[in-house]
Parts: C-alpha cells; structure tokens; sequence
C-alpha cells in the first residue's frame, strides 16, 4: 500500500527547535559520559579508566609541568613540518605554473607517490635519523606537503583566466597579477587545505611518537598502553583530541577573517 | 573630419589552430576592413557568436592575428605571435568585457581604483575622479560593497566606470549589457551616453541589438556571418544629446532600422 | 603529436627518478637505500613464494573489513535521519568533534581493547572511515532537489521507493566521493596498528625489515602498499563510472591516486 507523505517536514516554530536541539545534545553529551562511567565499572579498570580519575590525571599533569612539556614538543615538530611543507607546498605549484611541459611531465610521478602510506616510512626514517625528532618531522613534512600541495595546485588551474586578461588590459605586471589574481583566487582552496593539514600535521605527530619518542603526547599514550596504565592511555587522548579540536577551531576563525570577502555557502569538504 | 583614423583594421582574418591531426577549422573572420575616427562612437552590429568578440580580443591584443593588419594610432601593432602581444597597448586601448570580471576580493571602490592602483597612478586626483564616476552611475553608497553583495546591473556598471576611471583613449565594449533586463538596460545606456559626453572617447561598441546599436551610435557596421566581414556601413545622423528613453520616437530613427534589419537578411 | 611528446617527457623523468635512485643507493650503501632492482626483485620474489601475498592480504582485509564496519552505518545514517532534521542537528557537533579527533591517535587504545590481533585494526579503520563517509554522504541526501522527491510522491512512491530510487541515486556521487577520501586513511591505519603491534600484515613487514636493517624488504613492503593504495582508488573510481553512467562528464576533483 503506498503511502504519501507530505512534502516539507512540519516545521517547528524556531525558538522551541533551538531549546530542542540544545537539549538534546546535552542529554547525549551526559549519555556519552554516563556510559563511559559504566563502562569503567562494568569492564573494569583494565579497559576504562573513569572519567573522574582521568580529569585528576589530566590536573596532575597541567600542574607537574609534564602536560605543558608534551605539549610543548608534539607541537614544536608539527609546526616545523607544517611550515616546510606549506612553503614546499606552496612554491611547487607556483614554479610549475611557469613550464606547463614539466607540469605534464612530472604529474603523474607526484599523484604516484601520493598513494605511499607515509606512515610506513617511518621505522625506515628511524633507520636513518634514530630516535629524535627527525623521522616524525619527515612523515609530517611528507603528509602535509601533498594535501597543500593538491590544493594549491586545483586553486592555480581553476583562476579564472579573464581575470588575469582584464588585469592585464589594466597594465598589471605579471608579479601583480601573481600576488593580487593568482594569490587571491587561490585563498579559499589554500584554507581548505589549510584545515585539513594543519590538524593533520599533529596528529601525524602524535602517530609518529608512537613509534619513536621520548616526549610528547603520543608518546605518553603508548608508553602509557605499554605500562598498562589504562588512565594514561584515556588521558593522552582526551589531551590530544581536544588539542587537535582546538586548531581546527582556530583555523577556522582565521579562515573567516581571511575570506569575508566571500558569498557565504555551506561548504563540504574533505 | 580631416584626422587620420585612431584605428584601422585592414583585411583582418582569424581562424583558430587546427588541433592535433585534424582539418584546420573554418576561418572565423576574413577579410574584415574598417576604420575608427578619434572620438567617435562605433556600433558594430552582429549574430551571437565567436565573431564578434574574437575582432575585439584581437584588437585589444588577448588574441592573436591569423591574417591582414591593425593599425592603432598611427602604428602597426605585430599580433601574429602570442608572445608579441601586448593586452591593452600599453593601457591605451580600455576593454569592458561581457563578463563584468570584477575582482571577487575587492570592494567596488577598490575594484574601479584596480587598474589606477596598478598603473601606479593612485593619489587624491584619482581617487576623487573614480568616487565622482561612482556617484555618477548610481553606485554611491555601495563603495564598500563586495561584489557578490551586488546586483547584475550594478556589477556591469562598476566594470564599466572601472575602465572610464583609468581614461584609455580607446575603448572596446563587448555586449556590456547584454546580460540584464530591459529597464536597467537602457539606463545603463542612458548613463553610459552621459559619461561619453563629458570626454568623447572613441568607443567601439559590440552588440546583437539593433535598436541599441542606433541609440548609441555615430556609425553602425553590420557584421555578416562566418566567416564575419562587414556586411553594410550605416551612418546614424541621429542629433546628439539623445533620449535613450524615447529612442523610437526620434526623427530617422525607424528608417534606419528598416535598413540594418534589411541588411541583415 | 603533443602526446608522443608528453610520454617521452615522462620516460626522461622517470629514467632521471630511477637513475638518482640508484646512484642514491650505491652511495650509502644498500642497508640504508635499497636500489630500485634490488627492491624490484625481491618483490617479485616475495609475491611469488605468496609470502607478500600473505601479508598483503591481512592488510587488504583489516580495510576492508573496517570500511564495510565503519562505512555502512555512515552511510544509513544520513538516510535514515533524513526525515529527521532535528536529530541530525543534535548529533552535529558530536559527528564535527569525532570528525576532528585524531582517531589514529586511538590506535593503542584499540589495542589495549581488542588485543595485537586483527580486531584491534578494525576498529581503527572503521573509525577512520566512519566519519569520513558520514559526512560526504550527509551532503549528498542533503544536496537533492526536493522537486525530485514531491515529483515521486505525486507519481504514487512510498517511502522507501522515495529512498531507494530517487535519494540514494542522487546520493552516490557524494557516497563515492567519501570512499575515496577513505580509501588512502583506511590503508594508513590499517598499517599504523600493525606498525605499533602486531604479528602480520605489511606494517609488520616494514617492521620487522626495518629492525634487521632489511631495507630491500621495507621498501618492497611499502611497494605493495602503494599498489593497493592505487589499486582500491581505481576500483572505487570504476564501480562509480558504473553506477553513475548516466551522469554528464563533469571537471575531475582533485583525486589521491587518479
């Protein structure tokens, strides 16, 4: 038997939807916590650690100075590597412009390369470099580098070349036109790698500290994992999750700022 | 008028490269001669099509020459090789395109001061010039707009003033108001003959409608089909200052038409 | 004729990648830099004694097993939560957060849940893949026209016939697009665990090659990763020229491996 249903979903008058909404995100955020907490009881302590006794974790850390420290040089090396492989990132696109020829030629090489899990260079890397900050600040350079370099160069191709014909009626120079069309067309696909990069930089971090590190939050995971100390292990990772989050929150402001120009849309992305 | 012609076009031909391992495609102009008197406002009348817009490409040099010669100003522009092209003569020749290709990032005074800020020519002179056009055509108010805040008809006037601003003594309009409805149309039209009047540019104006082509015109050349040549050279002895408004109602004007639309057959 | 120039431009650039490679090797010496004969023919060597074929299966199946566990929830959900907009709207900032997390972080608490064994690797893969999938195919029931639907509805559809024939159709672009941003997280995690513990699987491999300073066995190892990396994404790319035949040629997005 067919059914018809109406067209539009009844509407709900917007006030009450927003109180709605709201409430149930809180209900399912004390859910969440509720079951965490049962969880730790019914498992046991081996497989969750109560949410009380990481929050204590966490405070002993922030007050010791360990937590700042971690912190501190999971931070130092994704920002190194953020920064190389931006400025890589970046320039390639840019230098390829100029030589279509070498563009078509060298294409297929970089998109190749790209399906390397670069993670799996890592005990290579370590071969190489040993224990330091070395090996984690190539695999964040190697991860970092694609995504920018990917985006920057569809952001190139796709300037609009009427834009660059009007400049160049106006008397634009060609470092004109690169800085004030090329640059500027290219923003909105440079944040959208940007954002994708930037958090991927520190977790790519965090992973790498997993295999080889003496400091960091990644380190402080697995090395908590080896000990069994399963608070550990729930404390590293609320620490880097929110830390993860609160980039991408950042990121996300200065992206605003820098495009206000823009028609506001509702963007998916990668 | 004794004074040699600002531009003349002689035997123009244009036919796009053939691509790899086929027949070179038909050639799209062929034989296209005319000249453009300084301060006069040139209607070139035609079908839609690559024609029209591939004669002003080429002579605002974003494009190359297959055949025959542009003279501007005197001097034979070399256009047969992309890398001799020089767009826009040295910011002598102004285009206004049919894409308003206003910079996305800028605001719309911004946008009109882009090829003055360019040209290294920003001061208080300029800057007071580009606001007294802005208010001229309407947009006073919406300097700070970005152009996606905009209408259609607003965008097609920033474009429009943009290129006055910056004073090329020639210049090129390719169907600017193609793109918008009726009524703004011929406000755009009106606004446009007023800024002509205060510094009598030679503009050469590309459009599809014949009854613009009359309002606007000193002179309307009818271009033929491909391959485009000039088909018919009609004068329109219409007195100036005209009322675009009440254009059909003026003396000459119905007999005109009749012509053009005959030639175009 | 551009074209013949084209493939010769390649071949130089990849006659000039190999030989710096070489040379590279015979520099350092092979422990540190394998040459690229060398890793070419311990590859061949290793697929055909099936032992690359081994690990290289525990790999392929820890993905796909996690994408199957982490995909298809995330893409019945947008469906089933179609007609729901609320509950969409209270799980946003939940969907946005775990989307955010950096799930590879999780790896040792799998492994401290599920053990050094294939689950462990699962659970990471469906995590990854999860989110991923969520939102892409949340664009896709989002971005259909709604004239589609009130079109089936006046015609007589029920609502799964709204569902299955107009929805889901619309949807399989995004769906696709979410598998292929999947594909290469899927691999790199399912290799991540095996990296930090475990007994099989190509991480392993690397592992073990890296610690006996076997660097022929790393790099033929992280080549066969590489290839299924490639490989998936063709897939992926083919079942969606299939499905979608009907659709016009539309610009190529950029695309890891295309």
């Amino acid at each position: 038997m067919t059914e018809l249903t109406a067209p539009t979903i009844p509407e709900t008058p917007a006030l009450s939807r927003k109180w709605v909404v709201l409430g149930g995100r809180v209900l399912l955020a004390v859910s969440l916590l509720l079951a965490w907490e049962i969880g730790a009881r019914s498992f046991g302590t081996i497989f969750f650690a109560p949410p009380l006794a990481v929050l204590a974790r966490i405070g002993e850390l922030a007050a010791s100075g360990k937590l700042v420290q971690d912190i501190a040089a999971t931070l130092r090396v994704s920002a190194l590597g953020f920064v190389i492989a931006c400025f890589a990132g970046v320039l390639l696109p840019f230098l390829l412009r100029r030589s279509p020829r070498v563009t078509d030629a060298v294409e297929p090489y970089i998109m190749a390369t790209m399906g390397i899990p670069k993670y799996a260079l890592a005990p290579w890397l370590i071969l190489w470099f040993g224990i330091g900050d070395a090996p984690k600040l190539v695999v964040v350079v190697l991860m970092v580098f694609y995504i920018v370099f990917i985006t920057t160069f569809a952001g190139i191709r796709a300037v609009d070349q009427r834009l660059i014909n009007m400049a160049r009626i106006a008397g634009a120079s060609e470092m004109v036109i690169s800085r004030e069309i090329i640059w500027k067309s290219l923003l909105p696909f440079f944040f959208t790698g940007l954002k994708v990069a930037l958090p991927r930089a520190v977790s790519a971090t965090i992973v790498g500290e997993f295999l080889v590190a003496s400091e960091g939050i990644g380190h402080y995971i697995e090395h908590s994992r080896q000990v069994s100390d399963t608070v550990g292990v729930f404390a590293g990772i609320v620490i880097a999750t929110t830390l993860v989050l609160a980039i991408n929150a950042v990121v996300n402001v200065i992206e605003r700022r820098a495009l206000s120009w823009r028609p506001v849309e509702r963007e998916m992305e990668l | 008028m004794g004074e040699p012609p600002l531009l003349e076009i002689k035997d123009l031909g244009k036919r796009f490269p053939a691509r790899a391992g086929r027949e070179p495609p038909p050639w799209v102009i062929q034989g296209l001669s005319f000249a453009v008197r300084p301060g006069e406002f040139l209607t070139i009348i035609g079908p839609s099509g690559a024609g029209k817009s591939t004669l002003l490409n080429m002579i605002a040099q974003i494009d190359t020459v297959t055949a025959g010669e542009i003279v501007f100003d005197g001097q034979a522009v070399d256009a047969h090789d992309p890398r001799t092209l020089r767009p826009g003569v040295d910011r002598r020749i102004g285009y206004v395109t049919q894409d308003d290709n206003l910079l996305p990032w800028r605001t719309t005074i911004d946008n009109v001061l882009f090829p003055i800020e360019v040209q290294g020519r920003l001061n208080d002179e300029t800057k007071a010039h580009a606001e007294m056009l802005v208010r001229a055509v309407g947009l006073a108010g919406y300097e700070r707009y970005y152009p996606h805040e905009l209408s259609g008809g607003m965008r097609k006037r920033a474009a429009l003033i943009r290129t006055l601003a910056y004073d090329p003594p020639m210049i090129l309009m390719d169907e600017p108001f193609g793109a918008v409805d009726a009524q703004t149309r011929m406000q755009l039209q009106a606004d446009l003959l007023k800024l002509w009047e205060l510094g009598r540019k030679t503009i050469i104006f590309v459009t599809h409608d014949i009854t613009e082509a009359i309002a606007l015109g000193d002179r309307a050349l009818v271009l033929s089909r491909q391959p485009a040549r000039i088909a018919a050279e009609h004068a329109i002895p219409i007195p100036r200052p005209r009322n675009v408004q009440d254009i059909f109602a003026l003396e000459g004007f119905a007999a005109i038409y009749e012509r053009i639309r005959a030639a175009i057959q | 004729m551009t074209r013949w120039r084209t493939i010769t431009d390649r071949l130089i650039v990849l006659v000039i990648i190999l030989a710096a490679w070489q040379i590279g090797s015979a520099i350092v010496g092979p422990y540190w830099l394998s040459s690229p004969w060398a890793v070419t023919s311990r590859f061949v060597a290793q697929m055909l004694s099936g032992e690359l074929v081994r690990h290289s299966g525990y790999t392929i199946w820890e993905s796909v097993c996690g994408a199957i566990a982490g995909g298809v929830p995330a893409v019945l959900l947008p469906f089933l939560l179609r007609r729901h907009p609320l509950m969409v709207a209270i799980l946003d900032p939940f969907m946005v957060g775990g989307y955010g997390a950096p799930k590879l972080a999780f790896a040792p608490l799998f492994i401290l849940w599920f053990g050094i064994g294939i689950e462990s690797k699962i659970a990471l893969v469906a995590s990854v893949v999860f989110f991923i999938v969520y939102f892409n195919t949340l664009a896709g029931v989002r971005a259909l026209d709604p004239k589609l639907v009130q079109m089936a509805q006046i015609a007589g559809a029920s609502e799964r016939h709204v569902a299955r024939h107009i929805v889901f159709p619309a949807a399989v672009p995004y769906i696709f697009a979410g598998l292929r941003i999947a594909v290469p997280y899927a691999i790199g995690g399912a290799i991540i665990a095996e990296l930090i513990s475990s007994n099989r699987g190509l991480g392993y491999l690397v592992q073990t090659g890296a610690m006996n300073f076997d660097t022929t066995s790393v790099f033929a190892a992280i080549l066969a990763a590489t290839l299924i990396v490639h490989g998936a994404n063709w897939m992926v790319n083919a079942s969606e020229r299939v499905l979608l035949r009907w659709r016009p040629q539309t610009a190529v997005m950029v695309d890891a491996g295309d």
